[in-house]
């Protein structure tokens, strides 16, 4: 990222509650490439609102709630929304650990195919949990970038996460406020 | 005293009651101040089922505001969507049944009220205009039920703050919702019912593909019934009869229980959990072979709470194993299966109770909202049952069976305990569970209704799995497991379970209890 561009992005974090937490060298600008696949890991109800902040971020995206690798083609990034929702994996008729089957799948398949993996969570405090936790544990040292609503973060679940890969994470106040780091994480 | 299932409603219930209203007038307060705090569970888009105790005329009487099936309903209404039924049952027009809570609400002030409807709406309506500051437990709804909301809402919708969910700590008014409850409280039920509002409901309704018209909406009528009777060792329990099912089959579960020594056992003891979740997988069994709306089929309701019923579940069941099998019925746990609905409970001076259950079905129901107007449209269409030879099938005028169950329960012929909670198919198991907790357990209400909680049901003969929260002892689980039960382990606080409220009179202490759920936000209060 030039010095200009990233110095510009925090003044403006700062006014909107933005906080970013990158290490050495880590860039959250233009890190990304469209088209975005845009799916879910643990079928939570948070995938759908990230499909809404990409639309109004102007972003060529394509949500697939139980996306697979086939899904991936012409993809040029790959965005998981993290959160295990009961609810919601009833619903699709799955259980965590085919979800997770799938999950790792989609990600292999992404690495295969040089798509890079940028990780949201969006549901706060109340989409943690310890399934939750276990699936990213397992697939956010694979991601590229994060993007966090704070309350989400208030442990440090996600900064312990992404600190020792040098992973740069965005904390945010709001889902609302998601749409902006989410906008300039692409080119 | 008033516990429901928000602040905000149970000081509309306690203004009720300072101005001189008794326990229905506080009751109706409080029900329609939910539908503007407590949006999301109930309102006048649905219905529900009320239990009133009279204690100068030591009567208690039921009135049931299920909502209908519109007269163009037919048993394979959804069957024939094919693929798409799931969403036809859930998230259209074809989902709405006839709300019944306004011509519930302004019978039981008419009859056992002393104040108009228009009283009783007025904290609904201060409520909807102030708005209030949206709680963890208001946004986690709001955002599991966004892909919804974002189909069905229209344009600008209070449900969502610009197109988003509601985060905690955001204010969330509703003045549509304040300007119809004003029109019904100037004009009437016959506004909602006969008016302008009804107009644009049946508009919203058929818009999404629906077929109620402005005949099923001035044809409702809210009824009153004799409630249904059982007994749990000294304990009388009056409850709301079918089509509401909760009250029915906790009597049924406490007959079977009286035969167990649940105190020597011990509260979520391993045997405990183990006999109560194979008498529950028999009870679902019945709930989908008997159970539908007595205007039109033959409930068995005499034969269910019978002795001889108890003994033979008894008589099945293996103390060391789950069964194999168990009667078969085709019980399918819904696939979004919330603990959506509400409940309150309300006591005046003169000991009048009321304990009042109602709901939209699925959280924020529809996600349909007529057009200026604030409120949701139910989906309680969906509680008809999947197959079209059931006795529960789709029919016109036909109320669906509900899992709701308001109850009263008497020592001595008199009343000691209201209770009731929402929770879809797990409201009698968990209303079951805190009547032990208090009875057998000598858990203070609170306690009691905070307690871990656990569920279980069979579906084609087969078990499901003995849901638990996260809080039972790991030990409890893992020897579960070894006896052959299937666990699943829930959140430890999980809404999944319910959010049951109650009042506990005292009587020799001279003291009454509020119990109030946080797994909801639930409070109580008196004055």
């Amino acid at each position: 990222m030039k010095n200009g561009v990233f110095v510009s992005f925090i003044v403006f974090g700062l006014l909107v509650g933005i906080l970013i937490i990158p290490g050495l060298g880590q860039e959250t600008a233009g890190i990304f490439e469209q088209p975005l696949l845009i799916t879910s890991a643990g079928q939570n109800a948070e995938v759908q609102i990230a499909a809404v902040l990409a639309k109004r971020a102007g972003l060529n995206y394509t949500l697939s709630k139980q996306a697979t690798a086939a899904d991936l083609e012409n993809m040029k990034t790959l965005v998981l929304v993290l959160g295990a929702s009961l609810k919601g994996l009833g619903a699709a008729g799955l259980d965590m650990g085919k979800e997770r089957e799938r999950v790792i799948a989609l990600i292999a398949a992404a690495q295969k195919a040089q798509v890079p993996l940028l990780c949201l969570h969006l549901g706060g405090e109340v989409r943690r949990g310890q399934q939750t936790d276990d699936l990213i544990a397992e697939v956010l040292p694979l991601a590229k970038m994060v993007i966090v609503v704070k309350s989400g973060n208030g442990d440090r679940f996600f900064t312990k996460l992404c600190q020792p890969k040098n992973i740069p994470l965005v904390e945010v106040e709001k889902t609302a406020d998601v749409q902006i780091p989410l906008q300039k994480a692409f080119k | 005293m008033v516990v429901a299932a928000h602040p905000l409603a149970v000081e509309a219930g306690l203004e009720m009651l300072r101005r001189g209203g008794n326990a229905v007038d506080g009751a109706i307060a409080t029900a329609a101040a939910l539908n503007a705090a407590e949006p999301f569970a109930s309102g006048i888009g649905g219905g529900g089922f009320m239990i009133i105790h009279l204690a100068r005329e030591k009567r208690t009487t039921v009135i049931n505001f299920r909502e209908k099936a519109p007269h163009l309903a037919s048993p394979r209404m959804f069957k024939d969507k094919g693929e798409e039924e799931k969403e036809w049952r859930t998230s259209s027009g074809l989902a709405v049944a006839v709300p019944g809570a306004l011509a519930g609400w302004d019978l039981a002030l008419r009859k056992y009220g002393t104040r108009t409807l228009a009283e009783g709406l007025a904290g609904a309506i201060a409520i909807a205009e102030q708005g209030f500051t949206v709680s963890p437990t208001f946004s986690s709804i709001n955002k599991d039920e966004y892909e919804r909301l974002v189909k069905n809402l229209p344009e600008g919708s209070s449900y969502l703050n610009e197109g988003l969910p509601y985060e905690p700590g955001d204010r969330f008014r509703n003045p549509d919702l304040a300007r119809t409850l004003r029109l019904i409280a100037a004009g009437g039920v016959k506004e909602f019912y006969q008016g302008e509002i009804g107009r644009k409901l049946v508009v919203a309704v058929q818009a999404k593909g629906g077929i109620m018209t402005a005949e099923d909406l001035a044809s409702y009528k809210a009824i009153e019934l004799e409630p249904l009777q059982g007994t749990y060792k000294d304990i009388t329990i009056l409850t709301a009869p079918p089509p509401a099912s909760g009250g029915l089959h906790l009597i049924q579960f406490l007959n079977v229980i009286e035969r167990w020594p649940v105190r020597t056992w011990g509260r979520n003891s391993v045997p405990y959990v183990h006999h109560l979740s194979e008498a529950l997988r028999f009870i679902f069994a019945d709930r989908e072979r008997y159970l539908g709306d007595p205007g039109f089929v033959l409930v068995p309701v005499h034969w269910l709470i019978s002795r001889d019923y108890a003994a033979g579940v008894v008589s099945r069941v293996r103390d060391d194993r789950p069964l194999e099998s168990y009667p078969y019925a085709e019980y399918k746990q819904k696939e979004k299966d919330a603990a959506n609905t509400t409940h309150l409970c309300v006591l005046d001076g003169d000991g009048n109770i009321v304990a009042l259950t109602q709901s939209i079905n699925d959280f924020f129901g529809t996600g349909i909202v007529p057009e200026g107007t604030g409120f949701l449209l139910n989906d309680h269409m969906d509680d008809f049952a999947v197959n079209e030879q059931s006795v529960n099938a789709p029919g016109p005028g036909h109320r669906p069976v509900s899992s709701m169950g308001p109850l009263i329960l008497f020592k001595s012929g008199k009343p000691f305990l209201a209770l009731g909670s929402p929770g879809g198919t797990r409201i009698f198991s968990s209303l079951t569970q805190i009547v032990l907790n208090v009875t057998e357990f000598g858990m203070s209400l609170d306690q009691a209704i905070e307690a871990p909680r656990f569920f279980s049901f069979s579906a084609g003969g087969k078990p499901g799995p003995i849901a638990v929260e996260a809080r039972f002892p790991e030990e409890v689980i893992t020897a579960l497991r070894a006896m052959g039960q299937e666990v699943e382990v829930r959140e430890a606080f999980d809404k999944y379970f319910g959010g049951a409220q109650g009042i506990m009179v005292l009587r020799d202490k001279k003291i009454i209890h509020g119990g109030a759920d946080s797994r909801r936000d639930g409070v109580g209060a008196g004055l």
